[in-house]
């Protein structure tokens, strides 16, 4: 039995956030009952009426609409809307980048926000499953699951996998969408400090397989602001090994703000050219706040 | 106006070079992880921009820490006003003895007056001088002033003493004070050469030295001895005297002696070079003051005479008060040792029969185990083993086999008197130390160490206290060296207060009992018990007003001092430089300052360094 990480203390504080938000997701319907409803897909059975169709014989007798046979002397049976789960797989970017720089907290903010949705998918009678992407192995994903403990287990998968190692962020949502074609929602939380074009094929891959595809960047406080938390030197890429020297003058500075807001224009383009959904969000922001505030101004979450 | 006292620390500011080389260094080489380049690759620096030094606040803290730590380095100050401009002379005056030799250009104390001036004529207007006189101990005649006329006044007013010298503690003194003034300079004048001076190499380095003086052709009485055995006859007295010639040729001279200014001796003399004679005075015909004088003529005319006196021997005249036998028969013996010695033995009764009669001075009384209060009279009274709880001389118990472990060697009633330690008794009382007494010996038994002997005057008569007992019968050998001292006790107490001289060489301080008033010009006197230092030889007088004076003779008797012969005039100056000193006097340091503001940057530093790393 492990000990305790910091992604189950986490865990243990989200209960009353997870209690007062409901998670709105698109995708695929799963193939268990469900809150969501999937009006065009009308089912045999369920709670509200859709349509009718003419009766077959061997449909269920008890979904016969008598008053309509009284009345319009034909046999019709009612159609219901159906109302299925959707399984929401939360994609959490564990590449080196996520750690650096190590007092960011970017990695913290991350694993926390992955935890969050993962219990307020579970609230909201939706499936759920982490899956942590590294570089140097196999995606480590948890099995969906549609209870409260399982957020135990994904806290458990999160303390016991630490970031590091190089990953194609594009690439690794490829292949997920690959070996997972059944469909859902794709939550994918990372800084997003990749070539947009490199990612795109990946975020295409997902909505091919009828992945609702939500885009949450989670920056550091380095990344979004260099000149408070970096000094004159040497930078060196965690990921690739590269070294870049760079004086932190405030023309160097200015000219990066310019960059990151580019970068995150082009992301943002990239999402609305594959209908995805585009936030960001640093990492000194707390995760309820982020939750709250930047997640439900773009609907992902909604109050009960 | 801002200066420096170390200039060669500016050599510190070289560090400011190596900080900021280490900057770029370690600049070049830090290494910061980032979580992607992506954004950065895309920002090119210019390679001027890449090369310019762009301080932190990180690299201000250091160089102001290293600006900080060279400040205080280099030791600057605020050369102050007080006290007039830098710089000054500190002169050594030799004013001892030898000093008044007679050279052919007059005594050598006016040539090194001369000398002083000339260097004071040299100096600017404004330069302070400080004038330190070398005696038998320095003294400073003139604190550090630019007041030409004072200076001169003093000078003036000086004059050698009758004294040895002693020269080192002057010039240290001196060397003291202009160390406290950036750029002072010492010069030493005396008779003396640089190697005879008793300073250290670094000291004679220092100071401006010159001697004065060549002539050596001095003859000198250098002792002058008076025996006189307690209780003597006046045939008994000695007296000698030693006269010696420091010329480097035999001399005759002629010495001559006299008693209360009455001719006594003259006796001609043939003295070998550099050679010396006893002469023995014969026994003086009377008491009085004896001076004895060589004719002639020589350098020095201090050490051409000396004063001493031929003391009254009273016979011993004892009257004993006791209830027994045989302390009776101990005292006897005892007075029986004396050559004219009188003894009246009387009882308790037989003395309260004499209480209306005024003692006679001279008449020493001798209670044995009784203490009643000694009224007011003269003669000297002794007390042997007083009982406890008397209240003229304490005592707490009775205790046996007592020993003499110390004693005041310079108390006159000790003077001559040997083998102390070997004083014993076989029951001594133990004493405490009444109000009017000090004691003159220690003793100890296996229980306490207390006073064995205790003497003083009181309400005008000497008293003494004495622990032992006296054993009975005749003096044994083994009893001997406590009869000797009782002996001694007795004449101490047979003497008259008033009017014994104080016998001294000059410069020499010596302590006497009571006090002595104030002294006249050549003598000094202070304390109870008095401490008197006589400056000039000759016959001098202390006293209290309204009080009978005693005489203080006083002979320059110095060998040292005596042969002036000097192997010639010249002068050396210093080699060295004058010492600065950090606290000098009108002198503001700041270095301090700069180091407690180091010490600020440095905590700020490290606060600042903890906190971005």
């Amino acid at each position: 039995m492990t000990a305790g990480g910091p992604a189950r203390a986490a865990a243990a504080r989200l209960g009353a956030l997870a209690a007062r938000l409901g998670l709105h997701v698109g995708g695929r319907m799963g193939v268990r009952p469900g809150e969501r409803r999937f009006p065009g897909r009308p089912q045999p059975s369920g709670l509200e009426v859709e349509s009718h169709s003419a009766y077959v014989p061997g449909d269920d007798l008890r979904h016969l609409d008598w008053n309509l046979l009284g009345r319009l002397d034909a046999l019709l049976m009612r159609r219901f809307t159906a109302e299925r789960e959707v399984v929401v797989h939360v994609l959490l970017d564990a590449s080196a980048s996520m750690a650096t720089p190590g007092d960011d907290g970017k990695w913290t903010a991350a694993s926390e926000l992955a935890l969050a949705l993962g219990a307020i998918a579970i609230a909201s009678r939706h499936a759920a499953r982490l899956v942590v992407l590294r570089g140097d192995t196999e995606p480590r994903a948890t099995t969906v699951h549609r209870r409260r403990a399982g957020l135990v287990a994904m806290a458990d998968l999160l303390d016991a996998t630490p970031p590091g190692d190089a990953l194609d962020l594009g690439r690794a949502l490829g292949e997920y969408a690959h070996r997972h074609p059944e469909g859902g929602a794709a939550l994918v939380i990372s800084d997003f400090l990749v070539e947009p074009a490199r990612l795109e094929p990946g975020v295409a891959a997902l909505r091919r397989r009828g992945y609702a595809v939500y885009l949450l960047q989670m920056l550091g406080r380095a990344d979004a602001e260099p000149g408070r938390a970096l000094a004159s030197g040497v930078l060196h890429d965690v990921e690739s090994g590269d070294t870049h020297p760079v004086a932190l003058t405030p023309d160097v500075l200015a000219r990066y703000a310019a960059l990151l807001a580019a970068h995150q224009g082009e992301l943002c383009a990239l999402a609305t050219r594959q209908r995805a959904t585009w936030t960001s969000s640093v990492s000194d922001t707390p995760v309820p706040a982020v939750v709250t505030g930047e997640l439900a101004r773009i609907g992902l979450v909604r109050g009960r | 106006m801002l200066e420096l006292a170390n200039p060669l620390g500016l050599l510190a500011l070289a560090s400011v070079g190596v900080l900021i080389a280490l900057t770029l260094l370690a600049r070049r080489t830090r290494i910061t992880p980032v979580a992607s380049l992506l954004l950065w690759k895309r920002i090119q620096v210019p390679p001027v921009e890449r090369q310019r030094f762009r301080p932190d606040l990180l690299f201000v803290l250091r160089l102001l820490l290293l600006l900080a730590l060279a400040g205080g380095y280099v030791r600057p100050y605020v050369a102050g006003t007080a006290g007039g401009a830098a710089g000054g002379l500190a002169v050594v005056l030799d004013v001892s003895a030898s000093m008044q030799v007679r050279e052919a250009e007059g005594r050598r104390f006016d040539t090194a007056r001369r000398r002083l001036d000339a260097l004071v004529s040299a100096l600017p207007a404004d330069s302070p001088v400080l004038l330190v006189a070398a005696g038998y101990r320095p003294r400073v005649a003139l604190r550090w002033t630019t007041d030409r006329t004072r200076l001169a006044e003093r000078l003036a007013a000086l004059d050698p003493l009758d004294t040895p010298t002693a020269l080192a503690p002057a010039v240290r003194l001196a060397l003291g004070e202009a160390a406290r003034r950036p750029g002072a300079r010492v010069a030493v004048l005396t008779d003396l050469p640089p190697a005879a001076g008793g300073l250290a190499p670094a000291e004679l380095a220092a100071a401006d030295w010159t001697a004065i003086g060549r002539r050596g052709d001095n003859v000198a009485l250098t002792a002058l001895t008076v025996d006189a055995p307690p209780f003597a006859e006046p045939a008994d007295v000695r007296a000698e005297v030693v006269v010696r010639n420091f010329a480097t040729v035999p001399r005759a001279v002629t010495l001559e002696a006299s008693l209360d200014d009455v001719p006594w001796i003259r006796h001609a003399l043939a003295l070998p070079a550099r050679g010396s004679r006893r002469v023995a005075l014969g026994p003086p015909p009377r008491t009085g003051l004896l001076h004895v004088r060589l004719g002639g003529d020589d350098a020095l005319a201090v050490d051409d005479q000396a004063v001493a006196w031929i003391p009254s021997q009273p016979p011993l005249d004892v009257l004993a008060v006791t209830e027994s036998d045989a302390f009776a028969a101990a005292i006897r013996a005892l007075v029986a040792t004396a050559p004219r010695g009188h003894l009246e033995v009387v009882n308790q009764a037989g003395l309260s029969e004499r209480a209306g009669v005024t003692a006679v001075a001279g008449v020493v009384t001798v209670f044995d185990r009784m203490a009643p209060p000694g009224g007011d009279g003269a003669g000297g009274l002794l007390y042997v083993a007083p009982p406890p709880g008397n209240t003229v001389c304490p005592s707490a118990r009775v205790l046996d086999d007592a020993s003499v472990v110390d004693w005041d060697a310079g108390h006159p009633l000790l003077v001559g008197l040997n083998g102390l330690e070997a004083v014993e008794a076989a029951r001594a009382v133990q004493l405490a130390l009444p109000p009017w007494g000090v004691p003159v010996a220690t003793a100890a038994s296996r229980r306490a160490a207390y006073p064995f002997l205790v003497v003083g005057e009181a309400r005008g008569r000497r008293r003494a206290c004495l622990a032992a007992e006296l054993p009975p019968g005749p003096v044994t050998s083994d009893a001997m060296p406590l009869a000797l001292l009782t002996l001694a006790t007795l004449r101490w107490l047979a003497e008259p207060i008033a009017d014994e001289p104080i016998t001294l060489p000059t410069g020499v301080p010596r302590r006497v009992p009571g006090t002595v008033g104030a002294g006249e010009p050549g003598v000094l006197a202070v304390g109870d018990p008095a401490v008197v230092l006589a400056e000039r030889a000759g016959v001098h007088r202390v006293g209290r007003a309204g009080e009978p004076t005693r005489l203080v003779l006083a002979s320059l008797l110095d060998e040292t001092e005596s042969d002036v012969g000097r192997d010639g005039a010249g002068t050396w100056p210093a080699s060295a430089a004058p010492a600065r000193h950090d606290a000098a006097h009108g002198q503001s340091e700041l270095s301090w300052w700069f180091y407690a503001a180091a010490a600020a940057l440095l905590a700020l530093e490290w606060l600042v360094w903890s906190v971005a790393g």
